[in-house]
């Protein structure tokens, strides 16, 4: 339980591991199965826990070398740190199996989530509930509220703004699910986020609803009493690193939306491309019809345009499904991280009014009055606290966005052989001598 | 080198330069135009070298009147086309401008091709005209015009017409027309299309450059990541910049279409003679059926029912020595006519003979041709996957360290 500065909790918190469940994510079957790259969530019990033949060294060699075509897989990172000791992990989270429920009043999509522990704050060693985007939306909730000093990872945007999606389209629901996936496992291997009580509960109990009318208000001290910090102190001066922080969280949101602005851009003249080919193909078998001798050539020349113009479409999938979300994502995340900065501006200010005030009052005793006190304690806890997420933060950004870009490169790599290989495959068939004139 | 010594394996022709001059024309106006150097070598057989022995400059203007004098001379060769005036089926970043170095450069190669089609064709090589072309500096238009081929050209109406009317042309010609026309409608189509996709394709790489600059914009408030990034934007801005030559190799794949779909249009222009001869011929046969029916008529004394017979008692009847000169005249024309339309029959004949045994090689060095303009078409298409390989290779391995 978080009461103060971040103690040394007895597991998690970053450290040296392989992202173990890999078939549990069900993201990472494209590792095994040549060039099957669309996961399948169903992969459950194909690997078992504490599997650790492939623990990779700290600092060691990139994600990406995991395989030629693991990087399509968001789960599939890497927490590198800088603690040289790696304690076991007793905590694993996976979201997979998306269902759909039809009801009189609506239409929704349901998440498994499997938990498997061995904190003491679980009673049983393995849950398994199912959750909706609403209960998503709820913890997160709880968890701004009872952690304000933290920073909580983003959820995937709750409306779909752009175009006429169907909410209910594969895609769409599978690129949600590893979001969502991301979202817990960004709570699990935090040291103090993962033990919130409300995060518990949104793992194990089987009517979630009922705990949320309840109101659970198991807030902590740090919590009640920031939630009461009014606005409208003025803030003398940012501590240096907080304002450097602020700084480089605008500029970060600025290029990550360049970057999403560009990405969408290259899919859209992707897209027309591919129009294009998938006219241009068939006139070379129209041609061929026309032709005896140049049949067999042309023929191969447009089924070659056609295997083209598929690792092309496949191409431009992969980017709306997986780079656009992830930068999304951290847009997100930068929003969210910026609004802590301020609160934590907020607690400053007041700390820094009541000293003042304090300070002014001219029947002053000697000792500081315990209400000071606790502003600066509230104070510096909040600044501890932020200090340690933000640096979690930049070591998973860099991490993340390795393998991101890293995943792009592969992904066009992958279209480029593609097209290598149908291209090459027709020369012998374009040099063929012809028996018969 | 003297007209005997004329042969295509002893000459090398080249259109090594292309020069715009401004000149006066016909009506004492200004013009500007193109002027090519056309260079001639002879090939010494004992050790492969080559010895300049002609140059001059044509214009553009030159190479159409030996194109129109061959087509009026060899009506039964399917005669290599020039490549086009104006540019088109361009993309957006080519330059339709006529006068745009890249297209007169690409005009300059066709005209190579030009000559070098004639110089490589069993018949066309031997033309005098031709010969001319290369060695004659002065005056080769004034020979061109003696020999009076503008007169003995078909004229495009009675070409027109023949189309239309002939009954019984040779069903191959017919084959072989539907066939250009199907030919000329996919190439065009083709070519079409290719300029869009490659448009579009330009527009793909393009974008990326922009990921170069953003990186390098991210690179800078970034400290463990910050190298990694620059360097892979460095990557992008190559990728984008890489567009630039690969389609301009295609365009050489385009220009080997053209050829093609001009040639589709000197097809159609052989079966166009062969159905104004065989019309011709028809006609001819027509009309020496119709003069020995009129004969019959006027020997059997006019009781087969005619427009003669009417005629004849409408407008008074004729002496028997007015009918006998008739009769007699009507012989003569018909033995003139069995005379023609045999040869006409014959000279059918021929035309057909020797216009399909160039139909045949023309078919072949098409085969020949189109296959190796796939071949290097998927050449190109592979080079550019490589290269696209190796720069997101480089990329990815910019982003591994960051």
């Amino acid at each position: 339980m978080s009461g103060g500065p971040p103690k040394a909790l007895p597991s998690t918190g970053p450290q040296s591991l392989r992202d173990m469940p890999h078939p549990l994510a069900g993201s990472s079957s494209e590792e095994a199965v040549g060039g099957d790259s669309t996961p399948s969530p169903d992969l459950l019990t194909a690997r078992s826990f504490g599997d650790k033949d492939l623990i990779l060294p700290n600092g060691g060699t990139p994600a990406g070398t995991a395989s030629p075509a693991s990087s399509s897989s968001l789960l599939n990172r890497l927490q590198l740190d800088d603690d040289v000791d790696g304690e076991t992990r007793d905590l694993f989270v996976t979201v997979d199996d998306p269902k759909k429920h039809v009801c009189t009043m609506e239409t929704y999509i349901t998440y498994r989530i499997t938990t498997k522990s061995t904190r003491v704050e679980f009673d049983l060693p393995e849950y398994s509930v199912r959750r909706r985007y609403q209960d998503f939306d709820w913890l997160r909730n709880k968890l701004e509220e009872s952690q304000p000093t933290h920073l909580i990872p983003p959820l995937p945007e709750k409306f779909v703004v752009k175009g006429v999606v169907d909410r209910f389209s594969e895609e769409f629901v599978e690129t949600r699910r590893k979001a969502l996936d991301k979202f817990l496992k960004r709570i699990t291997d935090h040291p103090v986020l993962s033990f919130n009580e409300h995060f518990n509960v949104f793992l194990t109990a089987k009517d979630l609803n009922a705990h949320k009318k309840q109101g659970m208000a198991l807030l902590t001290r740090v919590g009640e009493s920031v939630k009461h910090v009014a606005g409208g102190y003025k803030l003398r001066s940012r501590p240096l690193e907080f304002a450097a922080i602020g700084e480089y969280l605008d500029t970060f949101a600025l290029k990550l939306g360049t970057i999403d602005r560009i990405a969408q851009r290259i899919i859209k003249e992707e897209i027309e491309y591919l129009v294009e080919l998938r006219e241009y193909g068939p006139v070379y078998s129209t041609w061929s019809a026309l032709e005896g001798e140049l049949a067999e050539p042309l023929e191969g020349v447009s089924a070659c345009i056609g295997s083209c113009s598929a690792a092309l479409e496949e191409l431009t999938d992969d980017t709306t499904e997986d780079f656009l979300p992830v930068l999304r994502e951290y847009i997100l995340y930068s929003d969210s991280m910026k609004s802590v900065l301020k609160k934590r501006d907020h607690v400053q200010a007041e700390y820094e009014a009541k000293l003042e005030a304090v300070a002014l009052r001219k029947e002053e005793r000697p000792k500081v009055p315990a209400d000071v006190e606790k502003c600066q304690d509230r104070m510096e806890c909040f600044n501890a606290d932020l200090k340690a997420d933000m640096e979690r933060w930049q070591n998973n950004k860099r991490q993340d966005f390795r393998q991101l870009l890293m995943g792009m490169a592969d992904k066009n790599i992958q279209y480029y052989e593609k097209c290598l290989m149908a291209w090459e495959s027709i020369i012998p068939l374009l040099q063929e001598k012809q028996e018969d004139k | 080198m003297t007209e005997s010594n004329f042969s295509l394996k002893k000459i090398e022709i080249s259109v090594s330069e292309a020069e715009k001059r401004t000149g006066r024309n016909a009506m004492n106006m200004q013009e500007t135009y193109t002027a090519y150097l056309i260079e001639t070598r002879s090939v010494e057989h004992s050790d492969g070298q080559s010895v300049l022995t002609d140059s001059l400059w044509r214009r553009c203007s030159a190479f159409e009147w030996l194109r129109n004098y061959l087509l009026v001379y060899y009506p039964h060769i399917v005669v290599p086309p020039l490549p086009e005036k104006r540019a088109e089926f361009v993309w957006h970043k080519l330059s339709a401008d006529n006068m745009d170095p890249d297209f007169v450069e690409r005009r300059r190669i066709g005209l190579e091709n030009f000559l070098l089609r004639l110089a490589s064709h069993p018949i066309l090589c031997r033309d005098k005209i031709f010969y001319l072309f290369l060695t004659q500096e002065g005056n080769w238009k004034e020979t061109v015009n003696e020999t009076g081929f503008q007169l003995k050209a078909d004229s495009r109406l009675k070409a027109l017409n023949a189309t239309f009317r002939v009954k019984n042309p040779d069903k191959r010609f017919i084959e072989l027309k539907h066939y250009s026309d199907e030919l000329q409608s996919v190439i065009s189509h083709l070519l079409r299309v290719r300029a869009r996709v490659a448009d579009r394709l330009y527009g793909v790489y393009k974008v990326h450059g922009n990921y170069g600059r953003v990186f390098s914009e991210w690179s800078a408030i970034e400290k463990e990541m910050g190298d990694g990034l620059q360097s892979a934007g460095h990557h992008m801005d190559v990728y984008a910049s890489s567009i630039d030559d690969i389609l301009e190799d295609e365009e050489h794949y385009a220009d080997q279409l053209k050829e093609y779909l001009f040639y589709a249009e000197a097809l159609r222009a052989v079966c166009r003679k062969h159905e104004l001869m065989q019309y011709d011929l028809e006609m001819a046969a027509q009309d020496l059926a119709s003069k020995k029916q009129q004969c019959e008529e006027l020997a059997t004394g006019g009781e087969l029912f005619s427009i003669w017979g009417v005629t004849t008692q409408l407008f008074g009847q004729e002496t028997p020595e007015q009918r006998e000169a008739r009769i007699k005249m009507l012989e003569e024309q018909i033995k003139e006519g069995e005379q023609q339309l045999k040869s006409k029959n014959l000279e059918g004949r021929e035309f057909v003979k020797n216009a399909w045994a160039d139909i045949e090689r023309f078919k072949e060095q098409k085969n020949h041709d189109l296959k190796e303009a796939l071949i290097s078409y998927a050449v190109m298409q592979i080079s550019m996957c490589k290269k696209g390989i190796q720069v997101w290779t480089n990329a990815k391995e910019c982003f591994s360290k960051m």
